[in-house]
């Protein structure tokens, strides 16, 4: 539990836009330790969200190290990348996306459609993470049928139906009334509390801040903190 | 839920687009396999053992110039010849019809012409007789007797076009069961005798002995009547019938551009329709690429979307041709200017080829942009 589950090594990102290289992460290390609830605080335009997808594993550093699990997620290519991910982190957005079409129960299915389980296997998953948001009567619904905070709890159970050791939420508040933020900031505390999942979740919203066991800041694209 | 189902929720997101696209392919394809079969029917006559031993002789000229009916008797004596009668392509204008008629009389000779017309049924032995010893009757083909509501003993008149002559006739027989039972025969004699006896023939009807003997046969008239008055060119009835088809060359090609126009039009829609499908659904696209699906498997995702709508508008399409063309009366819906509409596996092939193309076409341009686009900018779409 203590070890580190994440581990940052003066990671830069630099977009080169035309002639000017725009630095959205400059040199940054960072340890995050197995278990931990991460508020990743800082402005707008300050390189949190590039932190995070560098640390998930669907953006790529420019300079520097980052390790996840030991693994230098950098040197995967796209494809073991991508298995990577399905078994290891899991995603939560700003905005919901969730699969319209798709039921709450058949959205956090989804991710195990590319697992080797059977069916009631997944059926099992499926069941027990709908159960940890709180949301196992809602399964035959669709997201319209859903209230902003219980289809962001039903992303949640998406993130966590693979069981990965990583969770990681881009402002999964920010679009969500004060109530249904206190409901998704309280489950995804009970992951990293009772279920033992790393979180990290970016936010600048100091209330939702206040969710995490530890607190980082960000500014401009340096670690402030 | 399983892959499939996935695809198959996809694919009916907008129900109303799914069914307009399903329905722009069914109806196009519907109207590609109906012009092939219309262009088969036009251009490929009609291809039995009969059609090749049966043998037309005609003015080496042209159509239009008429055969001494002195021929006949050289004709006679030429061996691998079974039967041998006069042929005239009378054309009139029947009383009922007003400006066309869409039946041909020939002018023959009864006795001479009986095996060549062998294989018509429906009429009985005292009927021929009847028919053979009546010069001024005839018989007719079914789809005209049913056409115009004329049944034995009935009278038929006709106003010349190309013979100066008009006629009166009596049906003695109506047959069924030819390659064209449309036809109607009278005698020769009958209209020789309305000519005042000019001595020629419009062409010759002569049945070979043999398929093997055939050719030898047109061979043979050919040769004989060379360096004569009337120099002939003898052929099968099928290559002659052919060379009528040769005039249809234009509006074949007319056809053909017609179908090649429908396909890319077809085209045109449907890969602007998937490629908008597809653009709406780009960052949850990219979410499930986030989640661990890879290009591969969202390649799959678009090109069975695809793919499955294509092939079912040609199911719908295509196969809905090929029911309905084998359950209506072309004959009675075309007044007999179609004889028979059959949709041939080959084109149901092309129709399902065409649709599978369709398919392949519209998701390749998703394809591409899904393959490019990192999950990083898929999310940006709409954040
Ligand atoms: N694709 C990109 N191209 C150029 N600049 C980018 C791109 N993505 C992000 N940036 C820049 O990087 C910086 C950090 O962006 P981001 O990580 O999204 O910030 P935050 O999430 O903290 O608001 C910003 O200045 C932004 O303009
Ligand atoms: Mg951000």
């Amino acid at each position: 539990m203590s070890a580190n589950i994440v581990t940052i090594r003066s990671l830069s990102k630099i977009y080169q836009q035309g002639d000017i290289n725009v630095t959205a992460l400059d040199k940054i290390s960072l340890d995050i330790a197995s278990g931990e609830f991460l508020s990743l605080m800082g402005p707008s335009g300050s390189g949190k969200s590039t932190l995070l997808h560098i640390i998930a594993g669907i953006d790529r550093p420019t300079k520097g190290e980052c390790r996840v699990q030991g693994i230098d997620v950098a040197k995967l290519n796209e494809s073991q990348l991508a298995d990577w991910r399905n078994q290891n982190v899991g995603f939560v957005f700003q905005t919901f996306n969730l699969i319209p079409v798709l039921t709450a129960y058949e959205n956090v299915e989804l991710p195990l459609l590319l697992t080797r389980m059977n069916r009631a296997e997944r059926r099992k998953q499926v069941e027990t993470a709908l159960e940890i948001v709180g949301l196992a009567d809602r399964a035959k619904h669709l997201p319209k049928q859903l209230s902003g905070g219980q289809e962001q709890r039903v992303a949640i159970a998406r993130a966590l139906v693979t069981d990965p050791a990583l969770v990681v939420a881009d402002e999964p508040t920010g679009n969500l009334d004060s109530h249904s933020a206190q409901e998704v900031l309280g489950v995804l505390r009970t992951l990293s509390h009772d279920a033992g999942k790393t979180v990290i979740m970016v936010t600048h919203d100091p209330k939702a801040a206040a969710f995490g066991s530890r607190q980082i800041h960000l500014e401009k694209g340096e670690l402030s903190k | 839920m399983n892959l499939p189902s996935f695809i198959l929720k996809n694919a009916l997101r907008n129900k109303r687009r799914a069914l307009l696209s399903v329905l722009s392919v069914a109806m196009s394809l519907f109207l590609l396999v109906t012009l092939q079969v219309a262009l088969r029917e036009l251009t490929n006559p009609i291809n039995d053992e009969g059609s090749s031993l049966r043998i037309i002789v005609r003015n080496k000229v042209s159509l239009a110039q008429p055969l001494p009916a002195r021929q006949l008797q050289t004709l006679d004596r030429i061996p691998g010849i079974v039967a041998v009668t006069p042929f005239s392509f009378y054309g009139g204008l029947y009383k009922g019809d007003e400006k066309f008629t869409s039946f041909a009389q020939f002018a023959i000779d009864p006795q001479r012409a009986l095996p060549l017309i062998s294989d018509a049924k429906g009429v009985t032995k005292e009927q021929l007789d009847a028919w053979s010893a009546d010069r001024t009757s005839c018989i007719l083909g079914k789809m005209t007797a049913d056409r115009y509501g004329l049944k034995v003993g009935d009278r038929m008149q006709f106003t010349g076009q190309i013979y100066p002559c008009d006629l009166e006739l009596k049906i003695a027989g109506i047959y069924y069961g030819t390659a064209d039972d449309r036809n109607l025969m009278f005698h020769q004699k009958y209209l020789d005798e309305l000519l005042g006896n000019p001595g020629t023939v419009g062409t010759w009807w002569l049945l070979a002995a043999s398929i093997a003997e055939a050719p030898l046969v047109t061979d043979r008239i050919n040769k004989t009547f060379a360096n004569t008055s009337a120099e002939v060119r003898a052929e099968s009835e099928r290559a002659f019938v052919l060379g009528f088809v040769s005039m249809w060359a234009n509006i074949k090609t007319l056809i053909g551009g017609i179908s090649i126009v429908v396909v890319f039009a077809l085209i045109l829609v449907t890969v602007s329709t998937m490629s908008m499908a597809i653009r709406e659904r780009f960052r949850e696209l990219a979410i499930l690429k986030a989640i661990g699906f890879k290009r591969r498997e969202l390649f799959v995702l678009i090109l069975a979307e695809s793919f499955g709508l294509a092939m079912f508008g040609a199911l719908i399409g295509a196969g809905g041709a090929w029911v309905l063309f084998n359950n209506i009366n072309i004959q009675k819906m075309t007044s007999g200017m179609f004889l028979m509409f059959e949709v041939t596996p080959q084109m149901l092939g092309l129709a399902f080829a065409v649709a599978a193309l369709l398919g392949l076409l519209s998701a390749v341009l998703p394809m591409i942009n899904v393959a490019r686009i990192s999950v990083v900018q898929g999310l940006k779409t709409l954040d």
